[in-house]
């Protein structure tokens, strides 16, 4: 298996992460070892490429270690995710009030988990299941960027309570289908597969391992700075989008090559298994053919092929344009 | 000019040829009816002109009606001759000077000889002289004259009765020409003026043609180099002639005569071309030669110094020379000129053929040639004709593979030479005191004797001198050619055969070949670009082309002595050239001219790259005024053609303007050479509606209302839509909301400070943006203004603007420039590929779309304005999406977003405001009004806050009073510090009971010091003393900088503990507490400084404490003097009020 063979590679336990990640994002079946270490070689090196960006930017403002700021600066043509990291980040906060005023006795609301766990998903382990409700939704810190209109003027006023963050809003279509996808499958469930259900989606790469996942992102060799908790959180939060968008695009995938097979009658011996009646004690159909690595292999180079938005400026050159890695 | 006179003139020429051999009967006749003729010569040896006694046809008087008689006389015996039918039948009575019967029978005689004639060789001019008259037509009878007369007066009123010889001719009458002395230049000349003639017109009518082509057709560059490259060994084979020639003197002195010492006639002298000007003046010093005291040497010196036009070869003392040494070295040129004729330019080289010398005997080459005639060695026409077909059959003879290719140029030169050859008159060079010594004998009275005796004398000579053959055929021949006279009258071309074996074929061969090249030219002129039939176009033995009959001219040619030499030559003439005509006359006609020019450009770039220290080809005026008449002539040509539209009146004027400046200052030689060949001549055009054009009056047509234009307005800003104006709205709310941030920060830091300086606080009001358009301006022309400048300006203003709109306040220019210029790349990129999309090769469609002008047409774009617009977007990575995204999200939402940070600022700034207004206002708001601030009844503090307290601006007031409705930024101040102090300290501040300001104490003075107390007198007086006796000045009336803090009651009461200070001030007191004593503070502790009133109020109080106590720190404020204040905040309160203004 090519996941021992390298030490920074994920531990057995935390491949069972990876799992419970693309079961979240869709992945029914039990995907095969090599189809995990795929994935996992893709995640590393995306979150890797990140780290190499993040501290580059941070050189170029002159500072060593690297901030939130750079990480946010690395996504920010993706706007959905954006705002799902400040929807992410904003939570996070909430959370971390309500600890602290839980210290202090207080029962400070965790509630929201009810409302928006489900977008915070991936990374928010813990705080285990619905909390108090505190009521304490205003205390939700706003994560300002730096290109945002409060930045074009000296003055910070005090943001008004009343005035609704628009950017809620801007949680796009994905998010969306996201969680009606993850209403749909989780209509008919059982309350124990609910329950690993929900397991499943309190996966992480960092809670709890952010010790390990440092290593295995490479913190220390790509960048000298200690990263702070919140930039363990981002980059978690970061993983399983990645994580998620690649098994999603994955299943697109072999969900297109199943058509292309049903149509065009696929080759001779899955036309003979195809034929064969579903017997009683057939696995369900859903959980049969996992992911293969072809198919997270295609994803990956769809989610690769960039737009020409970078060739603009070499029409009429004869520059070869070379696309940098994309973030997915 | 017609040729009939020619005809004429030939016929009777041939007689004085024919008549000479002293056996024939007609001899004495012919001997004297030349007389005339040769008497109307440049010697005009008038002496010998009375000695033949022919009266009326007497050279000496220059009478036109002289001259027309003998023109007439000559027709008529012509005719005579005709009708008789031969020589023989020819007498002395009829030929003799018998005036009455030429001149009656002339004008029938004329007009029967003419008509048949001329329409035959209307085309060819063959009597012009060689001397610079162009205009034959006009000018027939001066062409009649001999050429030396010509020469000095081609108006000549000496038309003379002498012939001049048809081109059939030339070479026997050279012959005897040679033979007799007094004769020889005039028909030497005049054969080979005719010859010359023929061949300038040749020459002219080539250039006419090429040039002509010019227009029509585009030659290539390249034979350029070649061109040059042989002109340049052309110059340098001069340099070379010239520099061994400079070695030795002049043998031409040396052959030099002695001059007769007797007394000669100064007529006859030969003076060369100009001395018919000074005819008059020869014949009078003749007349009177008795009465001249000079020698005749003298005079000749005299004269020939007068004389102009003198040429190089002249010599005084010998004969002839000028004439044949100038024909001579302008055959040679014009052979050294041809495209062949680099190979035969200098000697062979040994190294480059060992056994050259071996085969051949006599080398010969051009240049030897050049050095020969430089130094006057060819003694006659013959010498240099030998010596050129001596250096083509050399090279024949050593190149004898019939392939080899210089072999072609050897023939191809060998033919130009025969064509060439004709126009060197046959001069034997002599010594003038042979001819004189002649001419004596002539003198002596042996006249009729004499002719005959100098012709048997001569005629040996001639022989012996290589031309026998030839001409003792011609004289075989010429009595049998006598008698069909008529027939060469009528009819030239058939009847004309029997004349030719007569010539000398080789002349007659190059004749005819000249005579093809005329037709030839005029039939590229006349667009027959074909060439003649090849009949005509190959080289006939005798070269009788206008004969239709060939086999009579074998005959003949075989009859002919010379016949075999001749068709020896023809023979082996493989067709040298096998260019196109057109083409090579354009290269001979061309070839100096694109030598030179190809030379200029070659110094320039030798060595593949630029020399920069050759000389820059520069424009010339002439070359630009050549090329302008080029254009010109061109442009005419297409007039002619029809083609061209009809020009207006305009252009006419325009037209004859041009020429007469061009034609004013000519300057430079005329060059063969299209205009293209001359790139840096090149004029642009200028448009028609900018040219100088006056009217028929002289007034200068105003042009300006056709097509001057006023540059459309907004061509530089940015077009009013949708976008623009929500871009323009989140402009103006930024700048709205960054006036507000700036009173924001003005209110912090009045918070903080006690004091306010004069401009401490900048006025921060934004002008509005405004995007300026340029000035009106007037274009000529159609399209678009490029003006890079401006547009790049343009680009720059609307990156700024969208900076601007990203947040950027400020930006430097280097980012600005540096987006403008990729904004710039992108932008032609896009319209590069919307370029290449639009211009996609059309499709064929099923259906016919009508064309903007009304055709329909199958062919329809590729793509669709919209399709091309999306493909090019694309192609650059835009996408309707991104943009959409854009406008949505970059620019409205941040429009809603950026109302809602001004809603926040707004707010926030009325916080601020709000505890200056409210903190001891009273729950009414009344205490507000205890500074009886005035402006503050105006409510001024509600625009700040949003509010219209008083419904001012309801009723509209503010504007009714020009209100400013703005609160005095002292008073803003003063209420802000107090009360953010209020707030810190969380002290109650008291507003004090509104009470006068007491009159103000009187300034302590030496004068008034008496009046005080007397317990403080002293310490007044001390005071004062320090101060060097100037007033006192009140601690109020110090400058703020050096007032003392004021002291304020703490809210206890008490005076005798220092009260907390804010920080700032605690600063500000320590530093002064340096320079102060420490009383101060205890100063301090009694004031009462809790508002202004009050603290004015206690002024009379504190005052007498404060200086007895204070040390006043210097004597410089002594100076000042006092002014009036009211209070504290008024130093502050300089700043403008309008510094805050309503946001």
């Amino acid at each position: 298996m090519l996941a021992f063979k390298h030490p920074c590679k994920l531990a057995p336990f935390e491949l069972t992460d990876l799992i419970q990640m693309m079961f979240v994002s869709g992945e029914t079946g039990e995907p095969a070892a090599e189809t995990t270490t795929l994935i996992e070689s893709i995640v590393q090196d995306q979150v890797q490429h990140m780290l190499r960006e993040c501290s580059a930017l941070a050189t170029r403002r002159g500072s060593r270690a690297i901030s939130t700021d750079d990480l946010f600066m690395l996504i920010r043509h993706d706007r959905a995710k954006i705002s799902r990291l400040r929807h992410f980040l904003q939570w996070k906060d909430v959370r971390r009030s309500v600890k602290d005023s839980d210290d202090k006795g207080g029962d400070a609301g965790a509630d929201v988990a009810a409302g928006d766990a489900d977008l915070a998903a991936g990374v928010v382990a813990g705080g285990g299941g619905p909390g108090p409700e505190p009521g304490k939704k205003a205390k939700r810190a706003k994560v300002d960027l730096v290109w945002e209109v409060q930045s074009f003027f000296n003055e910070n006023p005090p943001a008004k309570d009343d005035v609704e963050d628009e950017e809620e809003e801007e949680m796009n279509f994905a998010t969306l289908q996201r969680l009606k996808n993850a209403d749909e499958r989780t209509k008919n469930m059982t309350r124990e597969e609910y329950v690993h259900w929900s397991d499943c989606r309190q996966a992480s790469f960092t809670y709890r391992k952010g010790k390990r996942f440092k290593e295995w992102a490479g913190f220390g060799v790509i960048t000298d700075s200690k990263p702070s908790d919140d930039i363990i959180d981002i980059l978690g939060f970061l993983t399983f989008e990645i994580v998620q968008t690649l098994t999603e695009e994955a299943l697109k995938v072999k969900a297109a090559e199943d058509l292309y097979k049903k149509t065009t009658g696929g080759k001779p011996e899955n036309r003979l298994k195809r034929k064969r009646e579903r017997g009683l004690f057939d696995p369900p159909e859903e959980a049969r053919e996992p992911v293969q690595p072809s198919h997270v292999q295609e994803a990956y180079r769809r989610l690769q092929r960039g737009n020409n938005k970078a060739r603009a400026m070499l029409n009429f050159t004869r520059s070869v344009h070379r696309a940098a890695l994309k973030l997915i | 000019m017609s040729l009939a006179p020619s005809l004429h003139r030939t016929s009777s020429r041939e007689r004085q040829h024919y008549a000479r051999p002293p056996n024939q009967p007609l001899n004495a006749l012919r001997l004297r009816t030349p007389n005339p003729a040769l008497s109307d010569e440049a010697m005009s040896n008038g002496s010998n002109n009375n000695t033949m006694g022919d009266g009326p046809d007497n050279m000496a008087e220059e009478d036109p009606r002289a001259a027309l008689f003998r023109d007439h006389y000559a027709r008529t015996e012509a005719r005579l001759m005709a009708v008789l039918g031969g020589g023989s039948k020819f007498d002395a009575p009829d030929a003799l000077g018998d005036g009455a019967q030429p001149r009656l029978e002339i004008p029938q005689k004329a007009h029967d000889a003419r008509p048949p004639v001329t329409p035959k060789k209307a085309a060819r001019t063959i009597d012009e002289d060689d001397y610079g008259d162009d205009e034959d037509g006009e000018e027939e009878e001066d062409t009649h004259t001999s050429p030396l007369l010509s020469k000095s007066a081609p108006n000549g009123i000496a038309a003379t009765t002498l012939d001049t010889p048809s081109l059939r001719i030339p070479p026997l009458s050279n012959k005897f020409g040679l033979e007799r002395i007094s004769t020889p230049s005039s028909e030497q000349a005049k054969s080979s003026d005719d010859v010359r003639k023929k061949l300038q017109q040749d020459k002219t009518a080539a250039e006419d043609a090429a040039r002509r082509s010019f227009h029509t057709l585009f030659y290539t560059l390249e034979n350029d180099r070649d061109a040059m490259l042989e002109q340049q060994k052309l110059d340098e084979l001069d340099r070379q002639v010239e520099t061994e020639m400079s070695g030795q003197p002049p043998i031409a002195t040396a052959n030099g005569a002695p001059t007769a010492p007797q007394q000669g006639t100064l007529s006859t002298t030969n003076l060369g071309s100009s001395s018919l000007t000074l005819k008059h003046l020869i014949a009078r010093i003749d007349a009177q030669r008795d009465m001249v005291h000079a020698s005749d040497a003298q005079l000749r010196s005299l004269i020939s110094e007068v004389r102009k036009n003198r040429s190089k070869w002249a010599s005084e003392d010998r004969i002839g020379q000028e004439e044949l040494y100038e024909s001579m070295e302008k055959v040679l040129m014009e052979l050294k000129a041809g495209e062949h004729a680099h190979p035969f330019l200098q000697r062979v080289n040994k190294r480059e053929a060992p056994d050259y010398y071996v085969v051949i005997k006599h080398p010969m080459d051009i240049g030897t040639m050049m050095k020969k005639l430089k130094q006057f060695q060819y003694k006659s026409k013959k010498e240099f004709v030998d010596d050129l077909m001596l250096i083509w059959s050399n090279c024949l003879k050593y190149n004898a593979d019939p392939a080899h290719f210089l072999r072609k140029k050897a023939l191809y030169m060998r033919k130009e030479t025969e064509k060439l050859v004709p126009l060197i008159p046959d001069i034997v060079v002599r010594d003038r005191a042979e001819v004189e010594a002649e001419e004596r004998r002539i003198r002596n009275g042996d006249v009729d004797a004499d002719g005959a005796e100098d012709s048997d004398d001569e005629e040996p000579i001639m022989a012996s001198r290589g031309r026998k053959a030839p001409s003792k055929g011609g004289k075989g021949t010429s009595t049998a050619r006598k008698a069909p006279p008529a027939g060469l009258e009528g009819t030239p071309g058939p009847d004309g055969k029997p004349a030719v074996p007569s010539l000398n074929n080789a002349v007659s061969n190059l004749k005819n070949e000249f005579l093809r090249a005329d037709s030839e030219m005029e039939g590229s002129i006349n667009g027959f670009s074909t060439p003649p039939p090849p009949g005509t176009l190959t080289p006939l033995p005798n070269g009788i082309l206008r004969s239709g009959a060939p086999g009579s001219q074998a005959d003949v040619s075989e009859v002919d002595g010379t016949g075999a030499s001749v068709s020896g030559f023809t023979l082996d003439s493989e067709d040298a050239d096998l260019d196109d005509l057109e083409y090579k006359t354009w290269k001979q006609v061309t070839k100096k001219d694109r030598a030179v020019i190809a030379a200029e450009r070659n110094r320039l770039f030798r060595g593949d790259h630029l020399n920069v220290e050759e000389p820059a080809l520069l424009r010339t005026r002439a070359g630009m005024r050549r090329w302008l008449r080029h254009r010109k002539q061109a442009l005419e040509e297409e007039i002619k053609d029809g083609s061209a539209n009809i020009t207006d009146g305009k252009e006419g004027v325009q037209a004859t303007a041009n020429e007469t400046l061009a034609e004013g200052i000519e300057g430079e030689e005329e060059r063969q050479i299209p205009d293209y060949y001359d790139p840096v001549s090149a004029m642009p055009d200028i448009s028609e509606r900018l040219q100088w054009v006056e009217d028929s009056e002289g007034h200068v047509i105003q042009q300006v209302e056709e097509y001057m234009r006023i540059v459309p307005k907004g061509l530089f800003t940015a077009p009013d839509s949708a976008l623009a104006r929500k871009l323009d709205g989140n402009l103006r709310q930024m700048q709205e909301t960054r006036k507000i941030c700036a009173k924001i920060g003005i209110v912090k830091q009045m918070q903080l400070q006690s004091q306010m300086y004069t401009n401490q606080f900048q006025k921060y009001d934004p002008q509005p943006f405004v995007e300026a358009d340029i000035e009106p301006m007037v274009v000529s022309e159609d399209g678009p203004v490029m003006s890079p400048y401006v547009c790049t300006a343009a680009l720059q203003r609307s990156v700024g603007k969208i900076f601007y709109h990203a947040g950027f306040e400020e930006f430097q220019p280097s980012a600005l420039e540096a987006i403008t210029d990729i904004a710039g790349h992108f932008f032609e990129k896009l319209v590069g590929s919307l370029g290449v999309y639009r211009e996609t090769p059309k499709m064929k469609s099923d259906i016919p779309v009508p064309t903007p002008d009304g055709h329909m047409t199958n062919w329809v774009p590729r793509f669709t304005k919209e399709e091309a617009i999306l493909h090019c977007l694309n192609a650059n990575g835009v996408d309707l999406e991104t943009l959409e995204t854009y406008v949505k999200d970059d620019v409205e939402r941040l429009g809603t977003k950026l109302a809602g940070m001004h809603d926040r600022m707004r707010s926030h700034y009325a916080e601020l405001l709000r505890p200056a207004l409210d903190g001891n206002a009273g729950a009414d708001g009344a205490g507000a009004f205890n500074d009886g601030s005035e402006q503050f009844v105006g409510g001024d503090f509600a625009e700040d806050i949003g509010e219209d307290f008083f419904g001012f601006k309801e009723l509209g007031l503010d504007r009714e009073f020009g209100l400013t409705m703005s609160v005095p930024l002292h008073l803003l101040q003063n209420r802000m510090h107090n009360a953010y102090q209020t707030q810190n300290t969380s002290n109650v501040s008291t507003t004090g009971v509104l009470m006068e300001e007491p009159a103000k104490f009187e300034p302590v003075t030496i004068q008034n010091v008496g009046n005080q107390i007397g317990l403080v007198q002293e310490w007044f007086l001390a005071k004062l003393h320090d101060n060097n006796n100037q007033d006192l000045v009140e601690d109020e009336d110090l400058p703020p900088k050096q007032r003392f803090p004021k002291p304020r009651l703490p809210p206890t009461g008490k005076i005798s503990s220092p009260r907390k200070r804010p920080l700032r001030e605690q600063q500000q007191m320590a530093r002064k507490k340096r320079k102060l004593d420490e009383d101060k503070d205890d100063n301090a502790g009694m004031e009462n400084g809790l508002s202004v009133t009050s603290s004015s109020f206690s002024k009379g109080i504190g005052k007498p404490i404060g200086k007895l106590k204070l040390d006043m720190p210097s004597q410089k404020e002594n100076q000042n003097v006092p002014e009036p204040e009211k209070d504290d905040g008024s130093a502050v309160g300089m700043i403008s009020p309008e510094s805050i203004l309503a946001a």
